[in-house]
This record gives C-alpha cells, structure tokens and sequence, in this order.
C-alpha cells in the first residue's frame, strides 16, 4: 500500500478535521473580548482548502485505503466537493450574520469543519460502521449546531426535537446494519452484493434494507419521516438551517444511492417501490404544507422536503441517468438553499428578527441586492430556465419519464405547479411597497462576506442553469463507478434474476 | 455554421440594452433614451432581416447551430422562416411603441425599460429557435420579466393577477414541457424541423409505437394525448376560451403599457407555438380532433365578443376583444389544419386561411397595442379613469385623439382599406370552403364586434360629456387631475404617426407581408415528404399560379416573386 | 481432557465471580458478626454523603455534575480504546504493512485527547468553583 496515496484519499477530511482542532486550539486562549471572526475566516479557508483537495482527488485512481473502508472514486469525490463548497459558504454566511461577541462562536465554526468531516466520510465510506461512524459524527454537530441560539426557548427545543428523532432514525440505521451483516456475513458496501446472491437469510437482508432505509429517509426528511422538520428548521439559527438542510442531505443522499444501487441491486424489485411511494408522499405533502405556512423557514423546510422527494424521484430510475439526475439535483437543490438562507439569515438575523413572510415585504425596495438574490434563488426553487433548479428538475423528470415512471413524473410536475403558489407569495411579498411602519426597513448593511456567499451560489446556480453540460458529465461519471451500470449490458448469470426468482419462489 | 449569426446578435442586443440602461439607472433621462435607441435599433435590425429575407425560398434562413447540451439534446439551433420573421418584426414594431407609451409614464423607471428590453430578447428568442429545449428556455423567459411588469407596474389587484399569470402559464408550460420529453424519449430529437419531417413521413407514429409503452396504448393514442398536452400550454398563453381565465384581470391590472406588450407580443407566442409545433409535429392528431378544435376556435371567437360587449371598462373590452380576436388566428389555423393530403382544389383555401393567419398576427399585434397605447393616454389625461361611463363627448374636447383612435378601432373592427380586414377576409375566405359551420358561427363574433366597437365609440366619442371630464372641471383643486383634458401634444401624434400609417398601408397594400411570407405558406401548403425537393418541381408553381388566382388582387406581386425564384434555382 | 466443553473456557470468569461475590459477602458478613452494633440516629441516616431519600424529585442539580459526568465518559470511552490496540500491537507491523504505523496512529489519536482535554480545561470546564466556565 502507497502510503502518501492513502492519505491523499482522506485528504479533505484530514483538512477538515485539522481546521476544526486548530479552531479549538485557539478560541480558548483568544481573549475572552476579542472577536471571534478570525476563526471564521479560517473555517472558511479550511473549506477553501478542503475543496480544493477534493477536486484534486479527482486525479487520483479509484482505490480504496485503510483496509478497504474508504474509496475515493467519482462519486464520492463528486459529494466531497459540493459538501466542501456547502460549508465554505455556509462559513462566509454565518461570518456575516452572527455578531462578532456571540457567545462560544468558536465551537460553532469548529463543529461546521467536525460535521464535514463526518458527512464526507459518509460520501467515501464503503464499509457501513464507517458510514454510521460519518453519520453520528455529522448528526451530533448539527443538533448542537441547531441548539446554538441557547437564550431562546425554540432553538434548544429545536435541537432536542432533531436528537431524539435523529437518534431514533440512527438506531434503525444501525439496526439495518446489524441485520443486514446477519444475512450477508459482511458490511462492506462492496461486498454485500455477492453476500446476498449465496445468502440463506434474504428476508432478514430484506428487512434490513428497509430499516436502512428508514434512518437515512429520516434524515432527509423525506415524508412519513418528515415531522422533525419544519419545527427545526423553525428554532434553529438561520444560517445554519441554510447548512443543515443540504449538507447532511446530500451526504444521506449519496449513502442512499451507494447503498441502493451498490450493495442491493438485486433487491431492486423491493426498495424501488419503496422509493416511489416516499418519493410521491414526500412531493406532495411538502408541497402541500408549505402551501399553508406564514414562516419562510417553516415553508423552507417544507419545500426541502418536497426537493427530497423531486430527488427521491431520481432514484427510482434504476439507470445511469437516474442516478446522475439525482446528484446533478442534489448540487442544483443545495447552492439554492444555501442561497436562499444566507439572504435570509442577513434579513432576519442570527436571532430570527424577521421570518415570517409579510416580514419580507419590501425587502426589494429596502435592499435591492438582497431582494434581487432572494427573487433569484425563488425563481430557481420554482425551475425557471437559466437556473440550476430548470436543469435540475428536468434531469430528474426526463430520466424518470425515460424509464417509464411516467405517473411519478406526472406527480412530480403537478407538485412543481403547486409549488410556484407558494415560492410566488414570498417573491411577491419581496416586491411588494413597503408599509412605512414595516420592521424590515432597518436591513443591515451586506458585508464582504456575504457578498461573497451570494456571488458563489448566483454564479453556481447560473452555470448549473446556463451551462449545465460538465457539471452533469460529472454527475454520469459519478454514477458511472457503480458496477452495476458498467455490468448491466452482461448480467452475471445466477445473481439478480436467480436471487428474484429465489425471492418469488420462497415467497409463494 | 461555427459563427455568431445575426439572429443571436438581435437576441444579445436587447439584454446588453438592459445591462446599459441598469447601469445608467441613476441617470433617469439617459437610461430611457438609451432604451428607446436600443428598440429603434432592435427594430431596424429586423427590417434589415426583413430586407434580406428571401420571400421565396421555402425552409429556414439565417440558421446558426451550436451545441450546448448534447447530453440532453439541447442544441443552440436558431433560424426563421416567414412566421419567425414577421414575429421578429411585430415584436421591434410593439416593443417600441410600448416604449414610446411609458416615455411620459413618471412611474415607469429604468428598471421597466430594462424588463422590457429583456422581455424583448426573451420573444426574440423564442420567434428564432428550432430546438425544442432552446425555444422553450426562452419560452420560460420571457414570463420572468412579464411576471415583473404586472406585479411591479399596474392597478391595486396587480399581485393576484400576476400570480394567476404565472401560474396559469405555468401549468401550460408543464404540460409541454412533459409532452416533448416523451417525444424525445421516442424520437432522440427535440429539433422541430426534424420532429415535423418524422411527422410527415411517419416515423413520428411509427417512433412513439415502438418506444412508449404507457399501460399498453398505442402509438396513435400516446400523439393524441402528447398532442392535448402540447395544445394546452398554447391554449393558455394565446389564450383558446376556456383556458383564458388569467387573461382579462391580468391585461386590466397591468399598466396599459405593459397590456401593450401582453397582447401585441406576447400572445403571439401562443399563435407561434401552433404554427411551428402543433401544426407541422401533430397534424394527423389536429385532424383527428378537428371538429372540437373548431369548437374551441369558435368559442374563442364568439364568447369573448359577448364578454366584451358586457364590460363596463375599457381595459377589460379590449383585453376580450383580444382574444375573440386571437380566436380567428386560431380558426386559421384548425382550417389548415384539415387539410394534409394533395388536394389542389382546397390547397388554395388553405394558403388563403394561413396567409390570413399571418397577417392577422401583425395586424392583432400593431392595432391592440395600438388600442391599448390610446387607453394609456386617456388614463393618464382622466387620472386613470378608464370606465365606459366616465367619458362621453369627447370627440368635442380631444377631437385629434378621438380621430386617431377612431381609426385603430375601425381597424380592429375590420373596416376594408384598414390592416384587419384582409387578414380577416382571408381567414373568413379559407374558412368557408373547409368548414363552413365554424366560419358561419364565427361571423356571429364578427358582428358582435362591431356592435360592441361601435358602442364604445358612440358613448365614449358622442353623447353627452362624462364623469371623467366633468371631475377634471369641476373638481379643479385636485392637483392629480389636468385642468381641463388635454389633446394630444404634437410629440404624442409624432410617436402615433407611424402605428397609424401602418394601419392604411397594410390595409391598402398586404402584399407588403403577404409576398414575404410567400415561400413559407407554399411550404406549410405542399405536404412532401421533403418540402426543398417538392419546391424545385413544377407543383408549387403551379399552386402559386393558382393561388394568385383565388386569393385576390392584393397577393398580385406573388407570381413575379414565385418567378424570381424560380430563375434563381 | 481433549474433550472438555467449550463452555469450560469460561471457567476462570466463573471462578472470579465466585470470589468477588464471596469476598463481598465476606466482608459484609464478617463485620455484622464481628462488629458491635451501637446504633444511633446519624449512623441509620441515609449513607453520609448521600443525597436525602425523601424529597421533591424535581430537585435541581448544578448542570456542572452532567458535565462532569459527560467528561468522565468520553475520556473513559477514549481510554477504553487503547485496549484493544495494546492487545494487537505486536501483530500490527504485520498487519499494517509498516512497522510504525500502528504507533504513530495511536501517537495521533492521544494527540486528539489531548487537544480535548486543553479545550476543556482552557474553558474552565475542570475549574469547579470558578464561574468563568462556559456553562
């Protein structure tokens, strides 16, 4: 084993996880006055730094390093550069709309790096102890990090909500786990495939995958799973909900599709179903609860459920497209959000001053730039061409339309006509005169560094809406490393349709 | 075909005229001249296309293609033929005229000239591309800025109606968007050319047979339902009857400005959209379902009439009285549509009905924007009263403003020697011999017509003076109100001039748009298999002899055009 | 003996169950017979350090207990880690590949206790009467 190649394969999260231990060195022994930006600066140039490195991972060879439990291959570097580029951003964001004395902000900008370190292990990792390792890495900091505003009643009660049904969705992830190493004698991603074409247990696999499943729907929140949402991403600081709800997403996403299409594809026949249902639920009860929310945040998380389920859609295509469609939908879906709440934790604050949507009215003629931003990532939300979320859902429904998932794609455009309902009230409140006694009038002023953020996610949602060609040639790239599309011409005789048939005939 | 063409230097020109008239913004004076000099370029730009058009010659002219996308398809893939470029020409000709309406709007800053800049490169645009993933990005776009002006400009509903613009235009942009995805899937081609070729031949039946299998329906079943679905986001914008419920509040709340660009551009993207898609791409389904578009058309027609006759305000009127016109594009085009197979005693009805069509497009697009500019200007002389029974007897007040608009409203009613009636005529004379029910119904929306122009004359030109003058002197220390209604200033008849002019020359001589669009109508009229191989042979010629023949003296120069290019092939 | 059950391999766990039940027993045993009870009303009190067995059970507790206690798990959990590395270390060139590899990997993680322990007390965490802690 090359020894500098193997570290070279967990270089971002050796960058990460250095930033977030040199945050820790030197918030304590800053003086207790001084400002704590610098560290966010340095969160933000560790992400720099981290994203960096993954692109360069893009160089390397597909490999695995450590005993086989990490692989540095298209799509896991694919999800390492958008998580990196997620948190650069979401540091430049929360730089902007926290004060300088907030209390403990070092902690917060050291979590950010902890819990990228966990997502992007998620990505990488193809030994399940090793995702459910990334995973409660990534939960724990994010349900801190939804606690943070600890003098208001809603952010602890937030967090509390997040951990005890984050906790719950990991126990049955770990459950599946267990269950899953119980019928295949392995919990290697890589391994499971052929564990199950000699498997005697394949009910119990079966029921592992679903307890999978569910963790990881939980996660991101994807309906039935969905309650924790809205009333976190309601209590929880602004600038972190912008991370919360794409970061660990994608990473959950990106173990979703590992897990489906790498270790289960023979199962296809049972988690694909599956899929669908949570895919056509999750659309539209979250297209339908945002319709009746007055909170932007609140109707932000339902509108994330309701891009999970878009997502979700991807994934039921069982194809090289699918596949690539969901992660070209995931970059497209994270760059707005995060967008759109770096927009909207400058106007309502760190403290949620301004969350509700008549709060937003005359943000426009207030602050153009930031009514001109906010309009942007809406209309994107919506689909308008030009914007990442055009090409995003167009990925998604014309492969799901290509497969013949013809009445999910009908679902699926339906719900995107339900949504412009609600993403139109917000856009409309934006440019609606203001009233004279309207509090959004004292907009603070934008810094550099949210300037910054909005610059990078404008210009990625253009490219995404303008140019979408390479980013999606990386997506197929990255759904290209699944054996399963490389080997789908030349099916190995006596795995899927022998272990179906063995399925059928038992089940009968 | 590596280069920048001309068409997407006229799509760039307006966006860089936005980009120019925002960065100018503090400078208001500046900004709007500069806006207006890009309109007047964008316009001459056309008539230069105009100029260069070869009238003849059947097919697409100044093509450009890049690639884009190739993973999905999306071609950069523009190019235009006599319908692209007579919607070029009406979209410069109305953009202007919407300008030159807001020059004195106070409440109209830079920020609406530049949307109405980028609202221009947006039908630009979409009049010019023949991929269908390109034109419907454009297609999209074009709401964006729409979207924008009614919200941002107009009366107190403004932000409901725009939402319903939206949403309306939406849902119909979906349906399409869903129905070319499946073509796609069966064919691999988004590009309208080929897909219309495939159409002609039969592969597009054959394609969707062999490559959709929805729930065990035949081909012939899937193009019908793709067909409906391709019809309804049409029907929306131009918009058909029943799916017109967005339109009178959004063109009664939207500033007359803003009406203007609506119905003088924007609904042509409907008409466009049957023309180039639904009639080449779906024609089997159109016959198949003749008979309820024919419904629909005479719906479209006679309805709205009623609707307007009815309406107590004059923004309302006009915005019925748009779509009832609209509706005969739409019975032009179902007409011709009945028609596919080699059948020389009807294909000159057909070309009759579609050169009808066309210059009903130009003819709609010029006199409502026209209608529209003059109820702007009453607005703003009234305070923005614009009810029927506010005005009367303003022929004695205001006498050239009532002339003027006296002759955009003959010209809307189809007054012979004004530009709506050979388009009308045309229509009406293609409609009879191919379905005469629906043409006989439709003559019934043609009277109301002029029951319900006529009307707005007489209560608002004659009769006794109305409330909106009779306030502006009696109640004389409002400062909002003019002392007294002023006539038009000499600037105001300058920028009217020309609408007006047009009026009478297109009127008097529509070969002026009939002999361009020559080439392109003996085109849709010979259904080859290759339309180019069909041209070099005697038929068209002998259809155009013909053609000259029925359709009366003012498509005389056709023949000398057909002549010209038979010499150059 | 060839034979034994497999069981038998727990026979020392079992016998060390026996002797520390025993030895408890023992000792608890040993001193009810030896000792002298003389009883009075501090000695049949709760255990002296105890908190009161009567009360209000929603008595506050100082939070610094919870955080102390958390402190002492995570180190224990982390020392508890070191096992069983000292238990394969004489294997881990072999299975590494290298032949320092499994010490500098163990270099490393103290190094990560460390910087939590420096966190911890450079917050005054550990400072049990100071206030200046980031509770």
């Amino acid at each position: 084993m090359n020894g500098s190649m193997t570290v070279l394969r967990i270089l971002p999260e050796i960058i990460f996880t250095l930033t977030g231990v040199a945050i820790m060195l030197i918030d304590p022994v800053m003086p207790k006055q001084a400002s704590r930006k610098p560290l966010g600066w340095l969160a933000a140039f560790g992400a720099l730094a981290a994203l960096i490195a993954s692109l360069y991972q893009y160089s390397l060879p597909v490999g695995t390093a450590y005993f086989g439990v990490v692989q540095t291959d298209a799509f896991s570097v694919f999800f390492h550069v958008l998580i990196s580029g997620i948190i650069l951003v979401s540091a430049l964001v929360v730089l902007d709309a926290v004060h300088p004395d907030t209390e403990s902000l070092g902690e917060l900008f050291a979590l950010m790096s902890f819990g990228a370190v966990g997502m992007l292990l998620m990505t990488s990792g193809v030994e399940l102890l090793l995702v459910f390792i990334g995973l409660e890495i990534s939960s724990i900091s994010t349900y801190i990090l939804a606690g943070f505003r600890r003098k208001t009643a809603k952010s602890p009660e937030s967090a509390l909500k997040y951990f005890l049904l984050g906790s719950f969705a990991t126990a049955f992830f770990l459950y599946g786990i267990a269950l899953t190493y119980g019928a295949t004698g392995t919990t290697r991603i890589t391994d499971i495939a052929a564990g199950l074409a000699t498997s005697h247990a394949l009910p119990i696999a079966v029921v592992g995958l679903a307890f999978i499943v569910i963790g990881l729907a939980f996660k991101v929140s994807a309906a039935p799973f969905h309650l924790w949402t809205p009333d976190v991403y309601e209590g929880a600081p602004s600038p972190i909900v912008g991370l919360m709800s794409t970061a660990p997403k994608a990473a959950a996403f990106a173990v979703l599709l590992r897990i489906a299409y790498e270790a289960f594809p023979q199962l296809q026949n049972h988690w694909m179903p599956l899929l669908w249902i949570l895919a056509a639920v999750s659309m539209t009860i979250g297209n339908l609860g945002a319709l009746r929310q007055k909170n932007v945040k609140r109707m932000l998380a339902y509108s994330s459920i309701a891009h999970a389920g878009y997502l979700l859609v991807a994934f039921t295509v069982l194809s090289t497209d699918g596949v690539a469609a969901a992660s070209f939908y995931a970059v497209a879906y994270a760059v707005m959000n995060v967008g759109i709440f770096a927009v909207i934790s400058h106007a309502g604050g760190y403290e949620d001053r301004l969350t509700l949507i008549e709060d937003y009215k005359g943000l426009a003629y207030r602050s153009p730039l930031l009514g001109g931003v906010m309009a942007f990532f809406l209309l994107s939300l919506i689909g308008i061409p030009f914007t990442g979320g055009f090409f995003g859902k167009f990925y998604v429904f014309a492969a799901a339309i290509h497969s013949g998932m013809i009445w999910l794609a009908i679902i699926g455009l339906l719900n995107s006509g339900i949504a412009v309902f609600y993403y139109l009230r917000v856009l409309t409140a934006t440019y609606t005169k203001p009233m004279d006694s309207s509090p959004v009038l004292n907009v603070p002023r934008v810094s550099a560094p949210l300037c910054l953020a909005m610059a990078l996610t404008v210009a990625v949602t253009l490219v995404l809406g303008i140019i979408p060609g390479r980013v999606l040639s990386m997506a197929r790239h990255a759904a290209e490393t699944f054996p399963v599309f490389s080997t789908q011409q030349t099916p190995v005789p006596g795995t899927a349709s022998a272990v179906m048939a063995a399925i059928n005939t038992k089940a009968r | 075909m590596n280069s920048i063409g001309p068409l997407t230097l006229l799509t760039a020109l307006p966006i860089a005229g936005a980009v120019l008239v925002l960065i100018l913004k503090r400078a208001q004076k500046l900004s709007r001249a500069v806006a207006i000099v890009i309109a007047v370029a964008a316009l001459l730009a056309t008539l230069v296309l105009w100029a260069r058009f070869d009238s003849a010659a059947p097919g697409m002219q100044f093509q450009e293609v890049h690639t884009w996308a190739p993973s999905v398809g999306l071609t950069y893939h523009v190019g235009v033929d006599g319908l692209g470029i007579l919607l070029l020409v009406l979209s410069a000709v109305v953009v202007l005229m919407s300008l030159a309406a807001s020059w004195r709007n106070a409440s109209h800053g830079p920020v609406y000239f530049a949307l109405v800049l980028l609202l221009e490169a947006g039908l630009f645009g979409t009049f010019t591309a023949l991929n269908f993933l390109h034109w419907f990005i454009f297609w999209e776009l074009t709401l964006l800025p729409a979207f924008f002006l009614v919200r941002l400009w107009g009366g107190p509903q403004r932000g409901r109606a725009s939402v319903q613009f939206f949403f309306y235009t939406m849902v119909g942009s979906v349906a399409l968007l869903l129905a070319f995805l499946a073509l796609y899937l069966a064919t691999g081609t988004y590009d309208f050319t080929t897909l219309a070729q495939m159409a002609q031949n039969g592969g597009l039946a054959a394609a969707l047979q062999q490559n959709l299998h929805w729930g065990g329906w035949s081909g012939g079943h899937i193009a019908l339902i793709l067909f409906w679905a391709v019809f309804l986001g049409f029907a929306v914008k131009t918009p058909v009857v029943p799916f017109h419920g967005w339109l009178p509040d959004t063109y009664s709340e939207a500033s007359s400005e803003t009406t203007m660009l609506l119905t003088g551009a924007m609904s042509k993207m409907g008409i466009f959209g049957f023309l180039r898609i639904l009639l080449p791409i779906f024609p089997a389904q159109m016959q198949e379902m003749l008979t309820p578009l024919l419904w629909l058309a005479v719906a479209s027609i006679v309805l709205p009439a009623f609707a307007a006759w009815r309406q107590k305000d004059l923004k309302r009127t006009f915005a019925y009285s748009s779509v009832n016109h609209l509706g005969y594009c739409v019975l032009g085009v179902c007409v011709a549509a009945k028609l596919t197979g080699v059948d020389p005693s009807l294909a000159i009805e057909k070309s009759a009905a579609l050169t009808g069509v066309l210059l009903q497009i130009f003819s709609h697009g010029l006199t409502a924007a026209a209608l529209f500019w003059f109820v702007a200007l009453l607005e703003r002389r009234s305070g923005g009263l614009r009810g029927l029974e506010d005005f009367g007897g303003l022929r004695k007040i205001v006498p050239v403003f009532c002339g003027l608009m006296g002759i955009a409203i003959f010209a809307s009613l189809g007054l012979p020697g004004l530009n709506g009636f050979p388009a009308e005529f045309l229509i009406f004379k293609g409609a009879f011999p191919l379905a005469g029910w629906a043409a006989t119904a439709a003559l019934l929306g043609l009277l109301l017509t002029a029951v319900f122009l006529l009307g707005i004359l007489q209560k608002v030109f004659f009769g006794p003076l109305g409330k909106g003058q009779l306030e502006t002197k009696t109640d004389t220390n409002s400062s909002s109100l003019p002392a007294a209604m002023r006539d038009l200033s000499t600037t105001e008849r300058f920028a009217l001039a020309p609408a007006i002019a047009l009026m009478f020359v297109l009127g008097l001589y529509p070969q002026l748009i009939a002999g361009k669009m020559a080439g392109t109508v003996t085109q849709w009229t010979t259904p080859a298999t290759s339309a180019t191989e069909a041209y070099k042979t005697t038929a068209p010629k002998h259809n155009a002899a013909r053609l000259e023949a029925a359709s009366g003296a003012w498509l005389i120069h056709r023949k000398a055009q057909a002549g010209k290019a038979q010499v150059a092939d | 003996m060839q034979s034994h059950p497999y069981t038998w391999n727990y026979l020392p766990l079992l016998i060390q169950v026996v002797v520390a039940a025993g030895l408890g027993l023992a000792i608890v045993g040993l001193s009810w017979l030896i000792g002298r009870g003389r009883a009075s009303k501090a000695k049949l009190d709760a255990y002296e350090c105890g908190v009161p067995v009567e009360g209000d059970a929603r008595g506050r507790f100082s939070v610094r207990f919870y955080m102390v206690a958390m402190l002492f798990i995570l180190f224990d959990v982390e020392a508890v880690f070191m096992l069983p590395w000292a238990v394969i270390y004489r294997h881990l060139p072999v299975l590494t590949g290298s032949r320092m590899f499994g010490f500098w990997e163990m270099v490393v993680y103290l190094g990560f206790v460390v910087v939590g322990i420096f966190y911890v007390w450079k917050k005054g965490i550990l400072d049990w009467t100071n206030d200046r802690g980031d509770l």
